[in-house]
């Protein structure tokens, strides 16, 4: 476990959701384990509790709008310090500048473990949360799983049922 | 530990968008699903979800052209006057206001050239994982709470 924290990144550079892949491989499980404890009591409590739940969770702050505010807020300082009080402070918003164009293409910067470890989720994990709930809640029961052959055959109302339950919100 | 902050509105991005390129969007999406579900076999499902995997966000492109332009204009105001560290500054400022706020200056152009949010990506995602079959494996309602919570936790993870 201990040796764990050391390791940087848990998942392959290649991964779709680069902050997961550019987080501490302990953080990524306890946002996990915390995902699958919700799931069992929400199994539990039934459609009324998940539907109260899909609603807060569409309006969590991921770790993008985390870290947006975290860029303006130093940058902005920085330049205002740096018109203001000398040019030296302009280091301040160049290197957060950088660094989240590090994080725009790669996915990680020096805010980001910080994040992580208060628990802030990517809008992907939050999303995998909320479509379990829906299968949960039953939204998909009615679409019809199909063998390869049969789908050709698809009336257009089935997918358009699928979209529908799709979108059904809160 | 979890962070609790929570938005008055779901998606930012959408609520701030031109209703029009909103309704383009969605029926693009839908088109694809529907031609994903008459023609698609699960191979080609499985290749669309990996390809929706890898689709830029709307964050992700506007944080690229946002450092960008910060980092362009600290140059230009080392290089030349100090008076265009107005740009920066600009840039830092629209940054909080999309962030509190959910729109950008650059928002109608990215969402007019189709850049779409995590949220509206995600939504076509599920939808093709719910043609694939994924969801079918779920027991019941009246099913062991333990036991479906597990079925639909492994069938968001495939």
């Amino acid at each position: 476990m201990t040796l764990e924290l050391q390791v940087s990144p848990s998942e392959s550079e290649a991964a779709p959701d680069r902050v997961r892949a550019h987080s501490q491989r302990l953080q990524n499980q306890r946002i996990d384990a915390q995902t699958q404890r919700c799931l069992e009591e929400l199994a539990a409590a039934g459609p009324e509790a998940i539907s109260r739940h899909i609603e807060a969770l569409d309006r969590e702050w991921d770790v993008e709008r985390y870290l947006q505010m975290n860029a303006g807020l130093v940058s902005l300082s920085g330049v205002v310090l740096g018109a203001v009080a000398g040019r030296p402070f302009l280091v301040l918003p160049a290197a957060v500048f950088g660094f989240f164009f590090q994080h725009a293409v790669q996915g990680w910067c020096p805010p980001l473990p910080v994040f992580r470890r208060m628990g802030v989720r990517t809008r992907r994990e939050i999303n995998r949360e909320k479509y379990a709930l829906k299968a949960l809640r039953g939204d998909f029961d009615h679409v019809s799983p199909e063998r390869p052959s049969a789908r050709e055959e698809r009336s257009r109302a089935d997918e358009e049922r699928t979209w529908r339950a799709d979108d059904r919100s809160g | 530990m979890r962070a609790v902050l929570h938005a008055p509105v779901p998606d930012r991005v959408r609520a701030n968008t031109w209703p029009p390129i909103n309704d383009r969007l969605e029926a693009e999406a839908q088109a694809r699903l529907r031609e994903a579900a008459a023609s698609a076999s699960t191979d080609e499902l499985t290749r669309r979800i990996m390809q929706l995997d890898y689709e830029w966000s709307f964050d992700r492109t506007l944080e690229t052209e946002a450092s960008l332009m910060g980092l362009l204009g600290l140059a230009l105001g080392k290089a030349f006057d100090k008076r265009l560290l107005v740009l920066p500054g600009f840039v830092s400022a629209m940054l909080l206001l999309h962030a509190t706020h959910g729109w950008y200056p650059l928002l109608p152009l990215f969402r007019r050239i189709g850049v779409r949010t995590q949220d509206e990506i995600d939504r076509e995602r599920y939808g093709l994982k719910t043609m694939r079959g994924d969801f079918a494996a779920i027991p019941p309602a009246g099913s062991p709470a333990g036991e479906r919570a597990a079925a639909v936790w492994k069938a968001v993870c495939e």
